[in-house]
């Protein structure tokens, strides 16, 4: 059922607004970063399988799959936190990344205010004012507790901490608990608009195909290894959608009951 | 007094710093039965130093090293948990130290004994507290992000897993120096109770850090001089006791 779902929602002018904008973008860029035959193993577990693609500037790349596809090892491996068991990946030299990770838990009790966790940021370049006017905070929340603030807001605070250093690219995991629908919708609004303002590329993990539709550039669909790669006009056909999420469900979560994501 | 109290004060201070500064890492890592345990470790190396004539620290900061590579290096390798390899650690390693060390020195062992601390070793002491507190300054950002939010270090010179071990050494070094004044059983004293005083003081960062420097430094001054003016107390016990007098006070003082 799920796929039926998904595709209803996307609407033919969508579709054809980004065939325009993907047409339109020049091809000949050289790419921030490469990937090539990327897999993951942890512990025997195989999590990634020979994914290859790359990210030119500017471009925005959205990545969708189940749940335990591998999203989100494959954004930890490419910041460094895991170290591919085979294949390669290259940034371009002197790439400054931000990195949003999907769970940002904070302490309840932890004594530190939001100007006292974006000073931890190496290399700033922009002021603390600049970056909360970029991410739409008020100048306020500079001395509130980071405690205190909701997923939402957090989520916020690690947008304004990962464009700190004016990055070339952003690559953003999907929150994945406690930021409600209208948070999330915004959260990614604000993302599309730094991307144009700040000419970053965008690297998001996503569950929400219209989102994909949206905004992306391209698309991956992953289920630990790659099973498409392209334009999300060509590659989201409804048998591809049933092939990603189907297999899956069956293992995680049964979509064929009565209700709807 | 003495010039050797005066340097037992003076060692004890730059020892405190240490400690309140290391302890507030700690609490922010959650990681404070990991070293309360840790410091258990040092036992056999301090009783090799009492049986080859070897200053105990020596033998102490030894052990510490070797369980700590073992600690990361089976952590690294195996799907056990940090807290659970430093469990079976360090049992094993206060069995292996009771046997080895006469009664009247395990009690020293256990709860400190200052009279009994070589000049030698305040000078070792006061030059480890030194480097920590200079190492802990020089990457304390790097330090607390690790702590904090480790997936947020990818743009750190230092690697996490890098800033990991550092953090580890500097426990070790820490708890080393620690426990000549207050020995294998109370370290925790000097570390985690000051900061987590810190931590209901405190509503921003740099207010904790300071507040579990100036308990850790208040509490084990006052312990030694409690110590050295009553002659009976042990100064292990009233460091701890002067600490958490200040944790109670702290309980009313509670900022969310």
């Amino acid at each position: 059922m799920i796929n039926h779902l998904f595709l209803k929602q996307v609407s033919t002018e969508e579709k054809n607004l980004v065939f325009k904008k993907i047409s339109m973008e020049p091809k000949n860029k050289q790419p921030i970063l490469t990937v090539e035959d990327l897999s993951l193993t942890i512990d025997g577990k195989k999590i990634l399988k020979d994914i290859s693609f790359s990210i030119t500037p500017e471009e925005v790349l959205a990545i969708i799959g189940p749940n335990g596809s591998g999203k989100s090892m494959l954004l930890k491996t490419l910041v460094g936190i895991h170290t591919p068991t085979s294949g390669n990946f290259t940034w371009a030299p002197n790439t400054k990344v931000g990195y949003l990770p999907q769970r940002f838990q904070v302490d309840h009790y932890l004594p530190m205010t939001v100007e006292e966790f974006l000073s931890l940021k190496r290399n700033p370049e922009y002021s603390l004012s600049e970056v909360f006017s970029l991410v739409k905070i008020e100048k306020g929340w500079r001395t509130k507790n980071l405690a205190h603030l909701s997923s939402g807001q957090l989520q916020k605070i690690l947008l304004a901490w990962a464009i700190l250093d004016k990055p070339e690219i952003l690559l953003f995991d999907e929150p994945m608990e406690n930021v409600d629908i209208a948070g999330q919708e915004s959260i990614y609004r604000l993302l599309h608009e730094l991307q144009e303002t700040l000419h970053v590329a965008l690297v998001i993990v996503s569950h929400d195909l219209n989102l994909v539709y949206r905004y992306a550039d391209q698309v991956l669909c992953l289920n630990q290894k790659m099973l498409c790669y392209g334009a999300p006009h060509d590659e989201l056909t409804e048998h591809r959608i049933k092939e990603l999420f189907d297999t899956h469900a069956l293992f995680h979560h049964d979509h064929d009951k009565n209700h709807t994501h | 007094m003495t010039d050797y109290f005066i340097y037992t004060l003076i060692s004890g201070a730059f020892v405190a710093i240490a400690s309140g500064l290391i302890g507030s890492f700690l609490v922010l890592k959650k990681m404070t039965l990991m070293s309360d345990a840790l410091s258990h470790v040092a036992l056999p190396g301090i009783a090799l130093g009492v049986i080859f004539k070897f200053e105990p620290i020596i033998g102490g900061l030894l052990f510490l090293f070797l369980s700590i590579i073992l600690i990361w290096g089976i952590e690294n390798k195996t799907k056990l948990a940090t807290e659970s390899i430093t469990g079976v650690l360090f049992v094993t390693a206060l069995a292996i130290g009771s046997i080895l060390i006469e009664e009247h020195e395990l009690l020293e062992a256990f709860f400190g004994n200052v009279e009994n601390i070589s000049s030698i070793q305040l000078l070792i002491q006061t030059i480890i507290a030194i480097v920590v507190i200079g190492i802990v300054t020089k990457n304390f950002k790097s330090l607390i992000l690790a702590s904090i939010a480790p997936d947020l270090t990818y743009s750190e010179k230092i690697s996490r897993t890098k800033l990991e071990l550092l953090l580890l050494v500097l426990i070790a070094l820490t708890i080393s120096i620690g426990i000549g004044f207050v020995g294998v059983l109370l370290m925790s004293a000097l570390s985690i109770i000051p900061a987590v005083t810190a931590r209901n003081l405190s509503k921003n960062l740099k207010m904790y850090i300071w507040w579990s420097v100036i308990i850790a430094t208040l509490s084990l001054l006052g312990g030694i001089i409690i110590s050295h003016l009553t002659q009976s107390i042990n100064p292990g016990v009233a460091t701890v006791l002067i600490s958490t007098f200040f944790f109670l006070i702290s309980l009313f003082g509670i900022r969310k």
